[in-house]
């Protein structure tokens, strides 16, 4: 399956990422030689095996409706880009995307 | 919107509606995937942890608390749990989801397949012009799925006009509720018309509040309803194009919004003009939708398995267990309430439709017995219910106790007062929070029923009106009524009615 | 001055408890190998004197208290710069979190420095631990103590060269694909990834959250296990992180191999483009395996060669989320002109992450996109099963399975950056125990042309301590001085 320049912009897109023509270009090439080298898996007849996410069989694994200390507001501020009366401060949201 | 404009709408195209309900579940202590507490409101980012915020490094840990309120949830309204089932990641970019994917459920959602009655009578019967009765009828909804997801973040807007996105110079973000337990419920889209989407939501309210798992506060946003809505020419199978209506923020608001929203599809449609797909925004004040954003860009969410999280395997004892822990559910409630007492459907429903009002109806039968069990229902549909909205206050903020109401019952029941004195003495009890046994002693109340004095008193009134006894002699017994009123302004209201009548006829002859 | 060149962890926490030396003249010893080599090496993105002193004092006044010492007191630590300490920045090595500062700690970290270690600094990596050279770092290359013309592997490099160089006793790193036992292998030390789910993920930033796992670095077997007893169990805060119970992993190392079962992953050594030194150094290592009593035979893993296909695509797809996150809104690079919130996003997440950043986050978007998921991620995650049932089967068979680590020995700096690919297959013995979850640990068996080359000992899910005694017992048979001349002797000392 190979990629084409609309579709690593697309990609591109989806991942926010502001990308130079140069880097659409040559992101198209490295992508598609990686890509070339992973379709060997499209061969591969694995119609009935099972899908792994996690590679141990654990389940369940939960934790107790607890309550515990929260950070205080300061740290939880410290690496803000910029902050005002205890938010983060972010620019218009013209075309910014969606909510739940 | 003139409502005859609706009927006429409906009378040619059928609306097809399914709701997206999302409930936070306000009675855990701890987020869905940290230890934060979960309240509402607050100072601005007070309560955050690495995990909430979603700084590098920090993994979710599931609240083993919110599994099972949805599980309990889906138990409550018919779901099949599944014995299998995962996180999954939802991708998107916003300022107010700190990780920039929600952690929800995709294809293996906890509960699935389930479905709720819902009862309409009244006018809004008239909404299903598909029926041809016009007797209540109970329309049976199915419920897709229900399943566990964390909430955003807050933003506030600055510098646009009424707080909204449009205009606005900046936003301050918040993540207070960032990482709240939010259950959403998908149901089918079985429903017809505007009522049956208000008495879905309402039912459902109803149920969540009943199992105790949120505060279902559709002003705090605790529980938010949105809507799927299209219309289509009756007869027609194939489905019309859909809008979402988003900020629908009470029963009215989701009823209005849906009314409106069929009628302006069906004025597209009249004029040979396409339903766009698009979700819309209800304005509560203007009462109408607006555009939010159009659906023509494709969402992309890019689901996989939350690889920070392992899968949940249930057991069929496990989901018994919780199953257990179902309490007695609104419907269940209302049969029992009118088998056990007797009491008229009306009756039952409006009594069953709040939890507090059926805790308070089953406090005060306790006092008052079975017996008097439809006395207790009257004196709280009517006189109770009409302080409540009249002060605009809860049954529990009510200075009435079901203790208060009950003796008020019996003394009216008893013949110690009459039912006029009854509203006289619930008055009182409104504003002194005094027991009617009190007040009725305070006031020098009580009713008298005894014969003699009450004769003493005929024998009097008859001397003196001897006009008015000849008219009624000569066959205008309608002024029995002007003798009794005569009697009792005498008494100051304390004689019992029925005895006073009584010796009226026999005296008058 | 102490010869931190030649003294284990064991001898280190011993000196300070006979009270031959105190943990702050460790401190000082540490610091001053780093004045010394740390500019021909660039192994710390930065160094946390302040911290190590503090530590230290803590020890020698548990020491003047007649405290029983942890099992780490008063070793040199080194951090990879990916995992969060407070008192620290956290950078992963990029641009878009040069100035983070850690306001938690990582569980591994945190075990750590509790059982008494002294934190150097924290490490170089390739960028968000993307990478097999330490060359994909915002802040510089990391150069190889053995020669520093070359790359000390990657991504956890700083931290093997680190310990390679002595300016710390053992290291921290990450391993998602071999990058903790792909270093280990090009700079001659111990290095170890446990079985998935041993040690808590927790504060360790995330690249690929089903296949990452913390481990050590040491200059030996004993000192690789001692980090682990330290930082291995159930953390709360880690969800994949298992209830299993943890064994003193030191207690057996001396239990030899006999009758131990050894298989070498045949089809593996067949590989092409493996270093011909490197098998035949594999080859001898197996042979002295038989000498030392153990039953030693050939075992196939055919899936394994679909393991570099499934991993660039379960990799990067995870990487691609976990690193969303990074988008200027509540922490890390923002560019100051944006026009709006996509603005924001789109130029500070294209600015401040580096090239094979943008590379693999592009891979994984793309992976898991509409129309895609099925072909690339759902097919990786089928090839994934495979893997995991083909080891299991070998399990049955053999209670070890040895590989090569590395197909070739530390490369020069520039060999390989221009070619991703190239680059990948530096992995390709690594990433299917990352795949299957299991654990290994890359340890030095021999040099080629002056090199260090490692063997691969794999152990069962959970079995750390059986695959530790195999790679012991060979450590013991071969004795080899696994320093770099560079490192060699107290210094000025
Ligand atoms: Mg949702
Ligand atoms: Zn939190």
């Amino acid at each position: 399956m190979a990629i084409s320049e609309s579709d690593v912009r697309h990609v591109a897109l989806l991942a926010r990422l502001a990308l130079t023509d140069g880097q659409v270009s040559s992101l198209q090439t490295e992508l598609n030689s990686i890509l070339g080298h992973i379709d060997e898996l499209q061969g591969l007849d694995l119609a009935d095996v099972q899908p792994t996410a996690h590679a141990l069989e654990v389940t369940n694994s939960m934790r107790p409706d607890v309550v515990k200390p929260c950070l205080s507001r300061e740290l939880a501020l410290r690496n803000a880009p910029e902050a005002e009366g205890g938010a983060f401060v972010i620019p218009a949201m013209a075309g910014a995307g969606e909510d739940v | 919107m003139a409502k005859d404009r609706l009927s006429e709408v409906l009378e040619r195209y059928e609306a097809v509606i399914g709701l997206e309900i999302h409930t936070e579940l306000t009675s855990l202590k701890s987020k869905m995937f940290c230890g934060c507490p979960v309240e509402f409101g607050g100072e601005p980012n007070t309560r955050v942890c690495p995990v909430c915020l979603g700084l590098p490094g920090a993994l979710p840990v599931p609240n083993e608390a919110a599994v099972e309120a949805t599980v309990l949830a889906g138990l409550a309204v018919n779901c099949d749990i599944a014995l299998w089932s995962q996180f999954h990641r939802k991708q998107y970019f916003y300022p107010d989801m700190p990780k920039d994917y929600q952690i929800s459920q995709y294809d293996l959602p906890f509960c699935s397949g389930g479905h709720l009655d819902v009862e309409v009578d009244g006018d809004a019967v008239f909404q299903r012009v598909d029926r041809d009765s016009e007797e209540e009828y109970t329309a049976r909804i199915g419920i897709t799925r229900i399943h566990l997801e964390e909430d955003t973040g807050k933003m506030i807007h600055v510098g646009g006009a009424e707080g909204r996105i449009s205009g606005a110079e900046k936003s301050l973000v918040d993540f207070n509720r960032a990482g709240t337990p939010l259950m959403e419920l998908v149901s089918e889209p079985d429903i017809r018309t505007p009522e049956e989407a208000r008495r879905f939501a309402q039912k459902l309210r109803l149920i969540m509040l009943t199992l105790g798992v949120s505060d279902c506060s559709m002003e705090e946003g605790s529980m938010r309803v949105d809507g799927n809505i299209s219309i289509r020419l009756r007869g027609e199978i194939e489905l019309g194009t859909k809008s979402e209506i988003k900020n629908m923020n009470s029963f009215k608001a989701l009823h209005d919004a849906l009314a409106y929203e069929i009628v302006r599809q069906a004025d597209l449609m009249d004029v040979g003009e396409r339903v766009v797909q698009e979700t819309r925004h209800w304005d509560v004040g203007a009462k109408r939708t607006s555009m939010l954003r159009s659906k023509e860009e494709a969402h992309d969410y890019r689901y996989f398995p939350e690889p920070d999280m392992v899968p949940f395997a249930f057991t069929e004892e496990w989901v018994e267990s919780i199953a257990q822990r179902v309490p007695e559910l609104p419907d269940a409630k209302r049969e029992r309430f009118m088998g056990t007492w007797d009491l008229p459907k009306y009756d039952a429903v409006v009594l069953t439709s709040d939890l507090a009002m059926a805790g308070f109806f089953e406090a005060a039968v306790a006092q008052t017995g079975p017996a008097r069990a439809k006395s207790v229902a009257n004196t709280m549909i009517n006189d109770f219910s009409a302080h409540l909205n009249a002060e605009g206050i809860g049954v529990d903020e009510s200075p009435v106790k079901p203790s208060m109401l009950a003796e008020l019952v019996v003394l009216v029941d008893d013949g110690t007062i009459s039912g006029k004195q009854a509203k006289e003495v619930f008055s009182a009890m409104v504003k002194t929070g005094e027991a009617p046994a009190v007040i009725v002693e305070a006031r020098n109340m009580r009713q008298v029923s005894d014969t003699s004095a009450i004769e003493a008193v005929v024998d009097a009134i008859i001397a003196a009106n001897p006009d008015e006894v000849a008219s009624y002699r000569g066959g205008k017994i309608g002024l029995v009524g002007w003798f009794v009123g005569q009697v009792m302004r005498e008494m100051r209201g304390q004689g019992n009615p029925k005895v006073v009548n009584e010796v009226l006829r026999r005296k008058l002859g | 001055m102490i010869d931190l060149s030649v003294l284990s962890a064991t001898e280190i926490r011993d000196g300070i408890a006979g009270k031959r030396f105190s943990a702050r003249e460790v401190a000082d010893a540490a610091f001053a190998r780093v004045e010394a080599l740390e500019p021909s090496i660039h192994a710390f993105n930065q160094l946390t004197p302040e911290l190590a002193e503090a530590a230290a004092d803590r020890v020698d006044a548990m020491v003047a208290a007649g405290d029983e010492l942890p099992p780490l007191a008063g070793v040199p630590a080194a951090i990879k710069d990916n995992m969060n300490l407070v008192g620290t920045r956290t950078t992963c090595s990029s641009k878009i979190l040069a100035s983070y500062e850690s306001v938690y700690d990582c569980t591994a970290v945190r075990r750590l420095l509790d059982a008494g270690a002294l934190p150097v600094g924290k490490c170089n990596l390739d960028e968000f631990a993307f990478g097999s050279s330490t060359e994909n770092s915002a802040f510089g290359v990391t150069h190889n103590p053995w020669d520093t013309d070359r790359v000390p592997g990657g991504s956890s490099g700083g931290s093997a060269a680190a310990v390679a160089a002595g300016m710390a006793t053992v290291s921290l790193g990450s391993d998602t694909g071999g990058s903790i036992r792909q270093p280990g292998a090009l700079t001659g030390t111990v290095a170890m990834k446990p079985t998935y789910g041993r040690v808590s993920r927790y504060g360790c930033v995330a690249f690929a959250s089903s296949l990452d796992q913390i481990g050590p670095f040491a200059h030996n077997v004993r000192d690789a296990a001692l980090v682990l007893n330290a930082i291995a169990g159930k953390d709360e805060m880690d969800a994949t992180s298992v209830t299993e119970t943890v064994p003193d992993f030191t207690a057996t190392l001396n239990d030899g191999v006999k009758g131990l079962r050894v298989g070498i992953v045949r089809d593996m050594l067949e590989l092409e483009g493996l270093d011909p030194g490197i098998k035949a150094s594999v080859e001898a290592a197996a042979a002295r395996y038989a000498a030392l009593g153990a039953e030693v035979g050939d075992v196939d893993i055919p899936a394994a060669r679909h393991g570099l296909s499934a991993y660039y695509i379960i990799g990067p797809a995870e990487a691609s989320s976990n690193l969303a996150r990074f988008d200027g809104i509540r922490y890390g690079y923002r560019v100051d002109d944006a026009t709006d919130v996509l603005d924001l996003y789109m130029r500070s997440r294209a600015e401040g992450f580096g090239p094979e950043s943008i590379r693999r986050i592009m891979l994984g978007t793309y992976a898991l996109s509409a129309g895609y998921y099925d072909a690339y991620y759902g097919q990786a995650q089928k090839a994934r099963t495979l893997i995991i049932e083909d080891f299991a089967k070998a399990f049955e068979s053999y209670d070890v399975l040895l590989t090569p680590t590395s197909p070739e020995v530390a490369f020069k700096i520039g060999e390989k950056s221009t070619d991703p690919l190239a680059m990948y297959l530096s992995d390709v013995f690594t990433i299917p125990l990352n795949l299957a979850g299991l654990p290994g640990v890359s340890m030095p068996c021999g040099l080629s042309e002056g090199l260090p080359i490692g063997l691969q000992v794999i152990g069962r899910h959970f079995d750390e301590a059986t695959m530790l005694r195999a790679a012991a017992a060979l450590e013991a048979d071969l004795a080899l001085d696994m320093t770099p001349s560079m490192a060699r002797g107290g210094l000025d000392g």
